[in-house]
C-alpha cells in the first residue's frame, strides 16, 4: 500500500523547505502530491497518505489537505488530512479528512493505556472504593464497583474483567481519527483520540481518551486542563475546566473552570463554576453555580443550589466519611451537610445540618434545620412543581446522540423503588405514631427529628400516591381495555410474566431492578459466566428491557399485599374501585401540585416588580413578564392531565362494567 | 360544636404552629400573607388541625385553605 519516494518527489519535497534525515524512511501511497507538503520536518518512519482534497478547517473556512511548517517523527497520516504548524507532532496514527492546526506538541512519549484503567477514589475521598476508568465504563459497572465492596470476591473478578479490557489499549502509538479537528491546542500527550472528536484551544490534556460518534461528537474546548481521564461521546468540556483523574461520560458538559479531581460525572451531568472531589455523578447530576463544593458524595438526578457543600472534614483517620443523595433530591442555596448522611430520593435539603443523619427511608421528603436540628418533613415534595417538573424535563433532555449508550436509565416516575420506599415509610411512619406519646413535640429517628404533629398526615400523603401508583399500573399493564371481549382476558394480562422479582429493588446507577436479579448476575461474574465487558453490558442491558416485566410482577404481590387478593382473582368490581380511588388520589394530587404553583402568583410573589410602589403598575409589571397562574402553560398541562385521567378512568369503569 | 369555639380553637392551634401570639391572629388573616407561613407550615397546619378537632380533612381542599375564617368554615363542615 505504500510505497518509497521517488527521486522527482524528493526534489519537489526538498525545493518547498522539507527534510528529513533520510526520504527513504518517509513511504507514501500512490496518488500522493508532493506538492501539498512545504516546510516540514520529518523524523523516524513516517507514512503519508494523499492529499487531494480540501477540507473545513473552522466554519466555512476551507484550507488545502496536507502537512505544512511542522515536525512530525513516527506517524502515519492518512489520506487529506491537514497538519499544520504543529510545533511536534509524533507517535500517532492519524486518520483521514482529521485537522491538526497551530497547536504546539501532540506526541506519545511511552506505552500508555491512555488513560484506560486508572483508578479514581470516588465516594470515599480516603479510598477504598477505587474505580477503575475506562472508555466503556458504564453507570451501572461504577455503582457496583464502588457499592459492592462488601463481596471481595466481586470486585476482584469485576477488576480482572476492567484490567483484561484495558490491557488491550495498552501501545506505544497513539491515535488520532479520522475527521477529527485540533486547533490552536497547546499540549497533548497520550492521548486517543476517537474520530469525530473536536480540540479547540485545549491548554494540556495528558493520559487520556476521548471518544467521539459521528452523531455525537465529544469537544474539548479552551482552556482544558486535563490530566488522566476518560471523555466519552457527546460530551463538551471547554471554558477553562480543569479534571484531574476523572471520568466523563456521555452527554455530560463541564465548564466555566470548574475543577474535578477523582470523580465520575456520567450521562448528561452538568457542571459549571464549582468543584468536584471524590464525586460519584450519577445520571442527570447538575450543578452549576460558584462555591458549590460536591465532595466524597454519589448524587444522580440531583440540582445543587448556589452555594451547596458537604464536609468530610470531621474526620480522626482520614478524609472517610461519605455520603449519599438519592435520586432526583436537592439541595438548597447554602445548604451544607456533614458527611455522613444519607438523603433519600426527590427530597430537597435546606439550610446548614450540623450534625450526621440517614433520611434515607423517607423519600419526597423536606430536610431543614430548625434551632440547630435537622427536621424532616416526610411526603413534602410529593406535591410540588419542582418534583413533577423535573419527572418530565429529564428524559426530554438526553444528550446522547450516540447509537451505543452505555449507561440505562429508567425514567419511570411512578416505579417499584420509589413506591417501595413509600410502602416502607408509611408503615414507619404508622409505627412511630403507635409508639410516640402525644406529649412529645418531635420524635428523633437516625439523626432526623419529625414533628410528631406530622405523623399522620404526611402517612396519609405516602398513601395517596400508593393508591394512585396501583391504579396508574394496572392502567398500563391492562392496555386499551376496550379491545377486550372477555375480563377473563383481562385477567390473563394482568397475569404476571415472569417469575417472582424478589425485592428491595435499587437504583442501579440509574436503572431499577429488583435485588434478587442483580445478584444473579453478580453470581454469573464470580462463578466465570460472565467475563468480559461486552458481557456485562449484554446482561444489564437484558435486565433493563426486562424492567416492565419486573415491574409489574412487584406490583401484583403488592396489590395481593394491600389488597388481600390476588390479580388473578381480581373481578371487574375490584378493578373499577382500584382504578376509581387511584383517579381519586391523582386529582387530588394535581389540584396540590396546582396549589403549590398558584404560589408562584400569590402577592408575595410580586415583591420586586413594578418600578413604583403602585398596586395597579407592580401588577400590571408581573402580569406582562410572568403571566397569569390561568394562562401558565404548566398549570393548563396539569388541568388537562386531570381531565384525561377522568376520561380515562370512564372509558375503562364503563368497559369492566360490561363484564359485571 | 358553636363556630366561635371552632375560632378560637383555630386562633388558638395556629399561633401554637407558627410560633405567634395568638392576639397577632385576626379572623380574616391569611396565613401566609399575613401570618408569614411556609409551605411546611402550612402542612402543620392541616395536621394541627386535625388533631385538635379529631377530624380528617380531605387533603386537596385542605390546603387550599388560606384564612383563619375559611379554616372555621371548613373545619365546621366536618364538624357538623
Amino acid at each position: 500500500m505504500y510505497r518509497n519516494l521517488t527521486s522527482p518527489e524528493i526534489n519537489i519535497l526538498e525545493k518547498q523547505g522539507n527534510e528529513a534525515e533520510d526520504w527513504r524512511n518517509v513511504q507514501v501511497k500512490d496518488g500522493f502530491n508532493a506538492y501539498a507538503v512545504k516546510n516540514t520536518q520529518f523524523d523516524g518512519e513516517v507514512k503519508l497518505g494523499v492529499f487531494t482534497k480540501k477540507l473545513e478547517v473552522e466554519g466555512d473556512i476551507v484550507k488545502k489537505s496536507g502537512i505544512f511548517n511542522s515536525f512530525i517523527s513516527n506517524c502515519i497520516i492518512g489520506d487529506n488530512t491537514r497538519i499544520s504548524k504543529v510545533n511536534i507532532l509524533s507517535n500517532y496514527i492519524i486518520g483521514n479528512n482529521t485537522v491538526i492546526e497551530n497547536a504546539g506538541s501532540v506526541f506519545v512519549d511511552k506505552e500508555s493505556t491512555f488513560g484506560n484503567g486508572a483508578e479514581i477514589d470516588v465516594l470515599n475521598e480516603g479510598g477504598g472504593r477505587e474505580l477503575p476508568i475506562f472508555d466503556q465504563l458504564s453507570s451501572q459497572i461504577a455503582s457496583i464497583l464502588v457499592l459492592h465492596r462488601h463481596d471481595t470476591e466481586l470486585i476482584k473478578k469485576l477488576k480482572e474483567i476492567i484490567s483484561n479490557y484495558t490491557r488491550q489499549k495498552k501501545s506505544d502509538q497513539g491515535y488520532i481519527g479520522s475527521n477529527v479537528k485540533i486547533i490552536d491546542t497547546t499540549f497533548i500527550k497520550n492521548v486517543f483520540v476517537d474520530d469525530f472528536t473536536v480540540i479547540t484551544g485545549a491548554l494540556n490534556l495528558n493520559e487520556g481518551t476521548i471518544r467521539s460518534a459521528e452523531e455525537s461528537p465529544a469537544v474539548i474546548g479552551g482552556g482544558v486542563i486535563a490530566k488522566e481521564f476518560i471523555v466519552l461521546s457527546g460530551s463538551v468540556i471547554d471554558s477553562g475546566a480543569i479534571i484531574t483523574s476523572s471520568f466523563i461520560g456521555q452527554g455530560v458538559q463541564i465548564g466555566k473552570q470548574y475543577s474535578a479531581v477523582g470523580s465520575a460525572f456520567f450521562a448528561n451531568s452538568e457542571a459549571f463554576h464549582g468543584e468536584a472531589c471524590s464525586l460519584f455523578a450519577g445520571p442527570y447530576t447538575v450543578t452549576h453555580h460558584k462555591s458549590s463544593l460536591l465532595i466524597a458524595g454519589m448524587f444522580s438526578f440531583y440540582n445543587a443550589g448556589s452555594g451547596s457543600n458537604q464536609s468530610n472534614h470531621m474526620y480522626k483517620l482520614g478524609p472517610n466519611h461519605q455520603g449519599i443523595v438519592e435520586r432526583g433530591s436537592k439541595t438548597g442555596s447554602l445548604s451544607y451537610m456533614l458527611w455522613p448522611c444519607k438523603v433519600g430520593p426527590f427530597s430537597v435539603v435546606m439550610g446548614k445540618h450540623p450534625g450526621n443523619f440517614d433520611a434515607s427511608e423517607f423519600p419526597f421528603s423536606y430536610l431543614n434545620v430548625v434551632d440547630g436540628k435537622s427536621v424532616l418533613t416526610p411526603a413534602m415534595n410529593l406535591f410540588t412543581v419542582g418534583t413533577r417538573r423535573d419527572s418530565v424535563k429529564w428524559p426530554k433532555r438526553d444528550r446522547r446522540k450516540d447509537p451505543v449508550k452505555y449507561d440505562l436509565i429508567h425514567f419511570d416516575f411512578l416505579n417499584p423503588f420509589i413506591i417501595e420506599r413509600v410502602v416502607n415509610a408509611s408503615n414507619l411512619l404508622n409505627n412511630l405514631l403507635e409508639k410516640t406519646p402525644r406529649e412529645r413535640e418531635y420524635i428523633s429517628y437516625k439523626g432526623i427529628h419529625i414533628l410528631r404533629l406530622m405523623l399522620r398526615t404526611t402517612r396519609k400523603y405516602y398513601e395517596m400516591f400508593i393508591k394512585l401508583y396501583i391504579a396508574e399500573e394496572i392502567k398500563k399493564r391492562i392496555g386499551d381495555i376496550t379491545s377486550y371481549s372477555s375480563f377473563d382476558k383481562i385477567l390473563a394480562k394482568l397475569n404476571p410474566d415472569v417469575e417472582c422479582a424478589e425485592g428491595p429493588w435499587i437504583d442501579v446507577g440509574g436503572m431499577y431492578a429488583p435485588d434478587q436479579i442483580l445478584q444473579e448476575m453478580l453470581d454469573d461474574i464470580k462463578t466465570g459466566n460472565l467475563t468480559t465487558v461486552d458481557m456485562l453490558h449484554k446482561r444489564f442491558n437484558e435486565i433493563f428491557s426486562n424492567y416492565k416485566n419486573f415491574s409489574w410482577n412487584w406490583c401484583a404481590q403488592l396489590i395481593e399485599q394491600r389488597l388481600n387478593i390476588s390479580v388473578n382473582s381480581l373481578g371487574p368490581e375490584n378493578l373499577i374501585e382500584i382504578i376509581n380511588e387511584g383517579l381519586v388520589n391523582k386529582i387530588k394530587l394535581n389540584n396540590m401540585i396546582l396549589k403549590d404553583a398558584e404560589k408562584e402568583f400569590d402577592p408575595n410573589s410580586k415583591t420586586g416588580f413594578g418600578y413604583l410602589n403602585d398596586n395597579n403598575i407592580k401588577d400590571a409589571d408581573f402580569e406582562s413578564v410572568r403571566g397569569t397562574y390561568e394562562k401558565n402553560s404548566f398549570v393548563n398541562e396539569i388541568l388537562a392531565e386531570s381531565e384525561l385521567k377522568k376520561a380515562e378512568v370512564s372509558v375503562f369503569t364503563e368497559h369492566l362494567k360490561l363484564f359485571s | 360544636m358553636e363556630k366561635e369555639e371552632v375560632k378560637n380553637k383555630v386562633k388558638k392551634v395556629v399561633a401554637q404552629v407558627l410560633k405567634i401570639d395568638q392576639s397577632e391572629v385576626e379572623d380574616d388573616s391569611n396565613f401566609i400573607f399575613d401570618l408569614g407561613a411556609d409551605s411546611m407550615q402550612s402542612i402543620q397546619l392541616v395536621a394541627a388541625f386535625e388533631e385538635e378537632f379529631n377530624i380528617e380533612m380531605d387533603e386537596d381542599e385542605a390546603v387550599a385553605v388560606q384564612t383563619i375564617s375559611e379554616a372555621v368554615d371548613f373545619i365546621s363542615g366536618y364538624l357538623n
